[in-house]
């Protein structure tokens, strides 16, 4: 079934990939999810019928890519003819169909023999795709989901704690950027801890450069809870330490493999209680992006918007703050700039600059953006 | 359970399921899913038992057991690890008992400081059975520079033996009798040497190594001497050449991690302007300084060799002298 397309399919867009073994993009589906309903817990629209009882309910925001032979069930217009004239267009899902030229798809139709039950099963579907747009919401209750949900956690520093006015806020996508040795990994060490100490949730760290010291978080968590010899210490140590999972990445798509992992297991998490997962690390995403970016290709970009789309959509609807740490590289006369370029600066919604003092090993942070607090303030700190 | 509900990270691989006709499970054999190359492996898990999936959370433990460890498991694993002494009591102290496996460690400094040096003799520590507390592993040597002396590394392969024998004295007899099979010779045999002679095979072997080291799993260390070199010329497009550069870092870390080896990147310093003054820095560049996990630099204080950690995730940054001797990296010798 429409595997005769693909090299038909070569030209649109994301497609282009289809056939190759290079970095896949997947732009338009990322895209379409954006526009399909993904919080059915408020005023939850109409769902799609799931096609076996047993089957576990499909994952929110991934309905773009229901297969239309699952419809056909709710809707007899969908038949198994128009099946296979949407597969003949290599239309799969509700996702091929809205990325699909819709004029050219009539057009097509009006050629069949039963142009007239084609044209009502496009206008069906269409139909059901408006029915599926995100609920609106109110300040209110905006306001609401904000004081219930939206905590920031804090980072066990007190100075940066109250640099940022209580630490990362979940639901944001926070950016790290920092010359190599300022401390950058060191933050997010502590706030691993931290997290997995103080709020009892769980902590993704995606480590792409063999950097997670467990050493390191094992110091930090005894360093406040007294010493680590006594026995039912260990005990808690240990329960602390087996809450911070670390997954090495070392390429983007592996990058995507992992947060699509981490958001199927989020979809389908409510027995999990009291080990939520409340923060996910990047350290570095620089090292990951920057293979891909430039030589004339603009595939690097759209994979790096890609991903920006994933993390903020990860963070707002999972209630889940996200940290990524950024290199610096050489700029415009030597002066040292976070790389990644321009498009990325918009992505995040706190950029932080961290630089070290070698001689007094004192962190100074500061902010690049941030979206309530002033810019241009620091604050300095030791990570003993 | 229906290909769209899947933790499949690309929409692209969703559809080639769907279609391929895999439209559930049990429409999928798993030699059928194996040919859809671009499905991953947790789709072939998934597909090949069900029954992993009956309740939602063996969803959740399941999927987690691919590729994530939780921090307490990789503290026991690092604590029971083996380092890599460096023949240098002061300097294996500053590094925590050696250079670290599963780690990429850059060593940086001056012409003639004893970089090549500390490499090679680490190419020979890592040989040290594993009953006098070495790793009994392998070395891969990689020179693009031209400076590996086989003599030098003879020599300091006899000072090793030399001084494992004084150690099997001095703690008895039984080892005495293994320690026979172990002899400078031998330690030349465990090196394999790479000659690179431009960035071309230096990517192109480092694209080899995965297979190699594959068929070679004793192979513990893999020094770099030095990674600048052939990085340094024929560069016209600087960004390419960042690109390469990290792209290749990645691919080190991935060895790193996946063959539990430790990685040595012996590095060239350049000068470079910083507010006006020259100062001394490692080559590559800014980008490539994130590229390794801990780095060590060399340097001359007076007339005493010295070793800084400028950064690890770790250790502390500290310093250490040492020298360099005929029988290699040995303690300093206003110390001993």
């Amino acid at each position: 079934m429409g595997s005769s397309n693909k090299a038909q399919i070569a030209g649109t867009g994301s497609e282009a990939l289809f056939v190759s073994h290079k970095p896949s993009v997947f732009l338009s589906p990322a895209f379409i999810c954006r526009i399909l309903p993904t919080r059915p817990d408020r005023r939850a629209p109409n769902s799609f019928p799931v096609s076996t009882a047993t089957a576990p309910a499909p994952i929110e925001g991934e309905k773009a890519m229901t297969a239309l032979k699952s419809l056909e069930q709710e809707f007899p217009l969908l038949d198994i003819n128009f099946q296979s004239f949407c597969a003949s267009h290599s239309i799969l899902t509700i996702a091929d169909f809205l990325t699909h030229d819709l004029h050219s798809l009539a057009a097509a139709a009006e050629s069949q023999p039963a142009s007239l039950r084609l044209k009502e099963g496009i206008s069906q579907v269409l139909s059901i795709v408006d029915t599926l747009h995100q609920p609106w919401l109110d300040g209110l209750e905006l306001l609401q989901d904000a004081m219930d949900n939206k905590r920031v956690l804090s980072t066990g520093i007190a100075a940066v704690d109250s640099f940022l006015h209580g630490g990362l806020r979940v639901g944001q996508l926070t950016e790290l950027a920092g010359p190599s040795s300022s401390g950058k990994t060191q933050l997010c060490l502590r706030l691993a801890s931290s997290v997995a100490k103080m709020d009892r949730g769980s902590v993704v760290y995606v480590d792409t450069g063999n950097s997670f010291s467990s050493r390191r978080i094992h110091h930090f968590l005894c360093e406040n809870g007294g010493p680590p010899s006594k026995q039912d210490d260990t005990g808690i140590v240990q329960r602390v330490m087996s809450r911070i999972l670390r997954h090495s990445v070392f390429d983007i798509n592996l990058l995507f493999n992992v947060l699509h992992q981490l958001e199927f297991i989020l979809g389908s998490q409510e027995c999990m209680e009291g080990c939520k997962v409340q923060l996910l690390i990047v350290d570095s995403v620089s090292s990951l992006i920057t293979p891909i970016l430039g030589g004339g290709s603009s595939q690097g970009y759209s994979l790096m918007a890609s991903l920006g789309v994933l993390l903020k959509k990860l963070a707002h609807e999972h209630d889940i703050a996200i940290l990524v740490t950024n290199h610096m590289v050489g700029g415009e006369r030597g002066n040292p700039k976070p790389a990644l370029g321009e498009s990325w600066k918009s992505i995040p919604h706190v950029r932080l600059l961290l630089s070290c003092d070698y001689e007094t090993n004192t962190c100074n942070i500061s902010t690049l953006k941030h979206p309530s607090l002033a810019a241009g303030r620091s604050a300095s700190f030791v990570i003993d | 359970m229906d290909p769209w509900k899947l933790p499949i990270s690309s929409a692209i691989q969703r559809k080639r399921l769907l279609s391929q006709s895999y439209t559930s499970h049990a429409s999928a054999s798993p030699s059928d899913l194996a040919c859809a190359d671009r499905a991953s492996d947790v789709i072939y898990l998934l597909l090949i038992e069900p029954q992993v999936i009956t309740s939602k959370f063996s969803v959740f433990s399941f999927l987690f057991v691919i590729g994530a460890q939780n921090a307490w498991d990789i503290l026991l694993e690092e604590e029971s690890m083996t380092r890599i002494t460096t023949s240098c009591a002061e300097l294996d102290k500053i590094l925590g008992g050696g250079i670290s496996c599963k780690e990429v460690t850059e060593i940086g400094g001056v012409p003639g400081i004893g970089k090549t040096q500390l490499g090679i003799q680490l190419a020979v520590n890592v040989q040290i059975p594993c009953y006098y507390g070495g790793l009994g592993g392998k070395a891969i040597y990689i020179d693009t520079e031209g400076s590996f002396m086989v003599e030098r590394v003879l020599q300091i392969a006899e000072a090793c033996t030399e001084d494992m024998a004084e150690y099997g004295r001095f703690l008895g007899k039984s080892i005495q009798a293994r320690q026979v099979e172990m002899g400078p010779k031998d330690f030349l045999e465990n090196i394999y040497y790479f000659r690179v002679c431009s960035y071309t095979e230096q990517i192109g072997l480092e694209n080899y190594l995965d297979k190699f080291i594959s068929e070679h799993r004793d192979v513990k260390i893999i020094v770099i001497d030095s990674v600048a070199f052939q990085f340094r010329q024929d560069f016209d497009d600087l960004a390419q050449r960042t690109r390469v550069l990290s792209a290749m870092a990645l691919k080190l870390m991935k060895l790193a991690k996946k063959f539990s080896l430790a990685v040595v990147l012996l590095n060239q310093v350049t000068t470079k302007v910083i507010e006006g003054s020259f100062q001394l820095a490692l080559a590559l560049g800014d980008s490539w300084s994130h590229s390794c996990t801990n780095r060590l630099i060399l340097y001359w204080n007076g007339d005493e060799r010295y070793a800084y950690i400028d950064k690890s995730p770790s250790l502390r940054s500290a310093s250490a002298p040492y020298s360099v001797t005929s029988r290699g990296i040995r303690n300093s010798s206003s110390n001993s």
